[in-house]
């Protein structure tokens, strides 16, 4: 217990002592045995009254001070501060409110003001006695970070926490690198080529020192917490022994390749062989064998001797500081029959419709027939009525308009219909929407009746409910239906329990909080960018990722991490391991050992954040919250009790 | 010109504009170890985010949101603000550094002020209460707002009769009318400018009697009216002090509309109008709330949600276009509009209508480079030059762009569009190309 | 009511970056609520004790008044219904002892919620007395 405590009661010009008999008040707190000096004072925070402060600390060799001004928000850290100038802990230092919740509150009544003044001055000299001294907790953190996934975002993130001076590995699970925008090719608005984008942030990361990418990697253990994460990756072989040369009999192995199987990239449009060449956006320029599909005849390594078919996984072991997910999304997947898709053969999906843009010449065709009139069907797979897809998928509008301007560049003859639930190509992308009305687009609008969709003779017909002319059914004769699918959250329950990421009522990854940690997640070090959190387009994506190299730059970019010492610790000769503080606890902060042969509860330091959720759950009263301990709380309670006989109506 | 290289190594980046986009950039930095001054033009930092009653979607108060924010930046060593200050005249000073003049106004309270607001008690003069939006007054001496960061008076010397009872009252001796503006020259490795929006001044179209009709409100009066420390305590038409019980809400205000010369969309007031109805239904259980739309634009993470639970809660959304506004006697307002539903022209009575306000460019941004200028894009935003590989890099090398300097956008995309230009900027001060 | 009848004591526990702004907010607008009313801090409105509240019914207050966070808590997103948890554990404790549950209430207080604060403040009162 500290015995030497000195106070002050601040004046604050005549804000407190206009309703608080601050003389008064320094009386009876000098009248406490542990005070050995009590002061009154016109300004607190004054230069002047921190340097006297100072010097009597010094001179009285004080070991706590309670200041009784406003409140703590203004001033908690200016006289923090001054503690530690004078040598004090600043711990051992309490800070009373008597401005903003005693004179200005009670400034109606100057009598009652003063004894609730006395009386919370006795409450924090109470505190002071049984304060603390408390150091910062500092954990060593390594200056690395672990990026999963190497599309746009992730490879972006890579390089800006590589470029500031952290160790990056950079983790893809496919063989190359890029994610989706490949497929996209030209990107809204300003249409760049997607190929360009990624081959910029590929040579830039492989000439990069600080950053070490695999591709064909996944994560598959972690172990520790922020600044010291033990993560365990497998690395899948690419079936080649050497180096980066393309050698000219990769060209005749994938020709006598016997296996061949749908191209995932252009969704069936083309064929693809079990050895692979990259297409045109991925990177890199290497090949790989899909050993899912390879039927291991060996006809290709009679023609390439660098190809091994034997090559095994390999596994790699890292210690990280904190690790960023850039895993991104998919696309929606429509059911057969959802607005006739896998049913009648001229409906696809956005995705494969802008692959089948590129893969065609002078004309559009698709299934043999030339397309000119094409209806894009909005919100497929997102804002659903029954299903479980009821947000906006947020770039689907802008890219289904961007994808119309394109067609009509491209192929000037064919008339776009879109059917939309009202457009939202918000902030600047709503001028890709007046392009395309320029261009004579025709916009029709349902509500909550689905467009129908038959086909006869090779044609397909689609009825509509149109808003937009008094909900008049409109018939349309089509070529092609677009459906304009939307993202959704990537299946990948293995890195959702190896990271335990909350999930959120989307599905997607969740952040803390969207304004106030819009890019931390609960657990502490782990960090999400990008499409794996929500659908946004490219440029939103980068600024997220962006975003989190920040945050995560502050975290472990100086080899260590400083922790509020304000946390709770268990007593484990009483804990009786009822798993209650595990539960609650929203920051997986509690760790489960052994203390005398009975297992018990820890705190993990690292993750704990000091909100105490665990404290009334515990049946044993184990759990004591550093700062806010049942002493220190009830003590202030006994002295805010004594009954003072004048408080009468 | 010669320039004073002792200070070369007080600051490593200037932050122009204290709202939520600056404040989040200057902390992002600040946190990095990089040396930050923050210079607001206005008297507090917090930018409009400050004043805004709930945001959306989650409907958590503003101010929780910002005040924590607020007092961080304010007490973080690595950060120095300057309010009530503006720059003026950035040049490159060789290959790594900018200088720029900083001009300091002068408030005419030192920084001794305790914010105890006895010199506002004693001040006789009342104005306008511009951080009210014009619906209350305030004293020639006051504290800008109650939540202010600094949580300094000023005397508003423009409207002050120099009567000096702030002075004589004074404890602390704060109040100093000798002030005069300062000036001195900074040198700084980065910049990042945040200065946020302008909102679309209504008072431009007449044919909805803005600034003219009583009961016509913006959508940033009706959030003053809808904050916990709202003026009247309660939500009252202007005209007569009435409660109102049928309210409604026109969207597109000067937005998405070429002949105004803003044909982009504003990507906030849809969210922001369903946010203040769902508050008003609240507030006001017995009124109807409409809101008059073109297209709801509710695309952000648990925006579309937060538009249905508006449709739950019974407010009511018409499809179509506002042509213009008359008033009756008693202060009611008639709404003409082309119903889309049906097709015809109508009419409807209400007694409370707000213009949902779009978002314009902040030109000021353009004054602050002497002799190269900023670029800009098509709608007066600061130019983007690489929009998606780094979006916040802007025409001049060692510049960059947070928040809605850039364009429309909401609260988490400024926030994230600030933490991405504090990376950009890191990355430029340590060399490397981003 | 008699002359001198003894104002009724309530001990808040407030919340350092939600409740706790609010009610300084109350005091700097000049706001009143009765003098009687205490205020203690926690960093989440969870983290209160039962013990801590049936202490300050030992040592005589006559009410407990908990400003919780709500749904602005920044530690988690279940706040509320853990601050409800620990009212109605209390409440069963309280009613064991022969204590009114009456005398323990909950509200969620944002930040710049003072209005709501002093009113609560003042009904709890009238309630007390």
């Amino acid at each position: 217990m500290r015995c030497r405590i000195g106070v002050y009661v601040c004046m604050c010009g005549s804000n407190i002592s206009d309703y608080v008999d601050v003389e008064k008040v320094r009386e009876i707190a000098a009248e406490n045995p542990c005070v050995v000096l009590a002061k009154t004072t016109m300004f607190a925070c004054s230069d002047s009254t921190q340097k006297e402060i100072i010097e009597d600390i010094k001179v009285n060799e004080l070991n706590a001070i309670v200041i009784a001004s406003c409140s703590p928000k203004l001033h908690l850290f200016t006289f923090r501060n001054v503690a530690e100038r004078a040598g004090l802990n600043p711990y051992n230092y309490v800070q009373v409110n008597i401005r903003e919740q005693c004179s200005w509150a009670h400034s109606d009544n100057p009598k009652f003001a003063t004894l609730k003044a006395i009386q919370l001055v006795k409450a924090g000299i109470d505190k002071a006695k049984n304060s603390v001294s408390l150091e910062p907790i500092m954990i060593k953190a390594e200056h690395s970070a672990l990026v999963i996934g190497a599309g746009i975002t992730g490879m972006k993130a890579a390089l800006a926490l590589a470029n500031t001076g952290t160790k990056v590995t950079l983790i893809e699970k496919e063989h190359y690198v890029g994610g989706r925008i490949a497929q996209w090719n030209r990107l809204f608005p300003h249409n760049d080529p997607a190929e360009k984008l990624v081959k910029t942030l590929y040579e830039e990361i492989i000439i990069n020192d600080n950053i070490y990418l695999y591709t064909g990697a996944e994560l598959i253990s972690k172990s520790g917490s922020v600044g010291n994460f033990i993560v365990k990756i497998k690395i899948k072989p690419r079936y080649f022994k050497s180096g980066y040369l393309i050698e000219q009999c990769i060209e005749k192995a994938i020709e006598s390749c016997p296996v061949e199987f749908d191209d995932p990239f252009n969704y069936g449009l083309t064929k693809i062989k079990a050895i692979q060449q990259n297409h045109i956006g991925q990177f890199p320029y290497y090949p790989v064998i899909d050993m899912s599909k390879c039927t291991k005849c060996g006809i290709c390594t009679d023609i390439c001797a660098d190809i091994d078919l034997e090559q095994k996984e390999e596994e790699l072991e890292l210690n990280i500081g904190a690790i960023l997910i850039a895993t991104g999304a998919e696309s929606y997947q429509p059911p057969s029959g959802e607005f006739g898709y896998g049913v009648i053969p001229g409906v696809i999906t956005l995705q494969m419709f802008r692959r089948l843009i590129d893969l065609n010449g002078e004309k559009l065709i698709y299934n043999h027939k030339q397309i000119k009139r094409i209806a894009y069907i909005y919100c497929v797979g997102s804002r659903q009525y029954d299903g479980e897809n009821q947000y906006c998928s947020r770039y689907c509008c802008t890219a289904a308009v961007h994808t119309s301007l394109i067609v009509k560049e491209k192929f000037p003859e064919i008339v776009n219909i879109h059917l939309t639930r009202g457009v939202r190509t918000y902030g600047k992308q709503e001028i890709l929407y007046n392009k395309s009305n320029l261009q004579k687009d025709i916009y029709l609008q349902f509500d909550d009746t689905p467009p129908e969709i038959s086909e006869e003779n090779g044609m397909i017909n689609i009825k509509v409910v149109d808003i937009l002319t008094v909900k008049k059914t409109i018939e349309l004769d089509i070529d092609l239906v677009v459906l304009v699918t939307s993202m959704v959250p990537r299946k990948n329950k293995e890195l959702e329990n190896i990271l335990k990421l909350p999930i959120g009522r989307d599905k997607f990854y969740n952040e803390v909080h969207p304004k106030l940690k819009p890019v931390e997640t609960m657990i502490d070090g782990v960090f999400i960018g990008g499409n794996c959190q929500a659908p946004m387009n490219i440029s939103e994506s980068v600024k997220s990722s962006l975003s989190a190299v920040s945050k995560m730059n502050a975290l472990i970019g100086k080899g260590e991490i400083q922790l509020e010492p304000s946390l709770a610790t268990i007593d484990k000769s009483i804990c009786v391991w009822c798993d209650e503080c595990t539960k609650i606890c929203p920051s997986d902060a509690i760790i489960k050992t052994e203390y005398n042969g009975k297992p018990v509860a820890e705190i993990n330091e690292a993750n704990c954040k000091g909100c105490g959720m665990c404290l009334p759950v515990c049946p044993t009263n184990a759990i004591q919250l550093i700062g806010y301990s049942d002493v220190e709380i009830e003590s202030m309670i006994d002295a805010l009790a004594s009954y003072s006989p004048e408080f009468t109506i | 010109m010669a320039y004073n290289y002792s200070n070369i190594n007080d600051y490593d980046v200037l932050v122009i504009g204290g709202g939520i986009a600056g404040i989040e950039a200057a902390l992002n930095l600040a946190y990095q170890g990089y040396k930050v001054i923050l210079v607001e033009k206005d008297l507090s930092i917090g930018g409009k985010m400050i004043h805004l009653s709930k945001v959306f979607p989650t409907l958590d108060c503003a101010a929780c949101i910002t005040t924590p924010k607020v007092s961080e930046t304010a007490r973080h060593p690595n950060i120095k603000i300057y309010t009530y200050s503006e720059i003026k005249d950035i040049e490159k000073l060789g290959e790594r550094y900018f200088t720029a003049t900083l001009v300091q106004k002068p408030r005419y309270v030192t920084d001794a002020c305790t914010g105890c607001q006895l010199c506002e008690e004693k001040c006789p003069v009342v104005v306008e209460d511009e951080y009210q939006w014009g619906l209350v007054g305030r004293k020639a001496a006051y504290i800008p707002f109650s939540i202010a960061n600094p949580r300094i008076a000023a005397i508003d010397i423009e409207n002050c009769t120099f009567c000096g009872l702030c002075e004589k009252v004074c404890a602390a001796g704060a109040i100093d009318f000798t002030q005069e503006e300062k000036r001195s020259t900074i040198v700084v490795k980065s910049i990042i400018i945040a200065t946020g929006f302008n909102l679309f001044q209504s008072e431009r179209l007449s044919y909805y009697g803005a600034g003219k009709f009583k009961n016509l409100l913006t959508s940033m009066q009706m959030e003053r009216q809808l904050v916990p420390t709202r003026p009247y305590n309660n939500v009252l038409r202007p005209k007569d002090g009435k409660v109102p019980d049928r309210i409604a809400y026109v969207l597109c205000v000067g937005s998405r509309d070429k002949s105004l010369g803003n044909p982009i969309c504003s990507q906030v007031c849809c969210m922001y109008s369903i946010k203040q109805a769902q508050l008003l239904m609240g507030a006001l259980p017995m009124a109807d709330v409409t809101i008059y739309y073109i297209d709801i634009r509710a695309f952000g993470k648990g925006f579309d949600e937060f538009y249905k639970q508006g449709v739950g809660m019974g407010v009511n959304f018409v499809k179509g276009k506002i042509a213009n506004i008359s008033e009756k006697e008693n202060g009611d307002l008639i709404l003409r509009y082309e119903d889309i539903d049906s097709g015809v022209l109508k009419e409807a009575t209400h007694d409370l209508v707000v213009l949902s306000v779009g978002i314009l460019t902040n030109p000021d941004f353009e004054k602050l480079f002497k002799t190269t200028p900023l670029l800009k894009d098509d709608y007066g935003y600061v130019r983007q030059v690489s929009e998606l590989l780094s979006p916040s890099k802007t025409s001049i090398d060692g510049v960059f762009v947070a928040g809605t300097a850039s364009g429309p956008m909401d609260i988490p995309d400024s926030i994230l569009s600030a933490g991405a230009a504090s990376t950009e900027a890191s990355v430029y001060m340590k060399g490397g190309a981003s | 009511m008699g002359e001198n009848q003894k104002i009724p004591k309530i001990l808040v526990f407030s919340t350092e970056k939600i409740s706790d702004p609010a009610i300084d907010l109350a005091g700097l607008l000049k706001k009143h609520y009765p003098p009687t009313v205490y205020v203690v801090n926690v960093p989440c409105s969870s983290s209160v004790k039962p013990k801590w509240i049936l202490h300050a019914f030992k040592k005589g207050f006559d009410g407990v008044f908990i400003a919780a966070d709500g749904s602005d808590c920044q530690y988690s997103e279940t706040c509320t219904f853990n601050t409800g948890e620990i009212v109605r554990k209390t409440h069963d404790l309280m009613k064991k002892k022969g204590i009114e549950p009456s005398r323990l209430k909950m509200a969620a207080i944002c930040s710049v919620c003072s209005d709501p604060f002093v009113k609560q403040m003042k009904s709890f009162i009238e309630a007390l007395i």
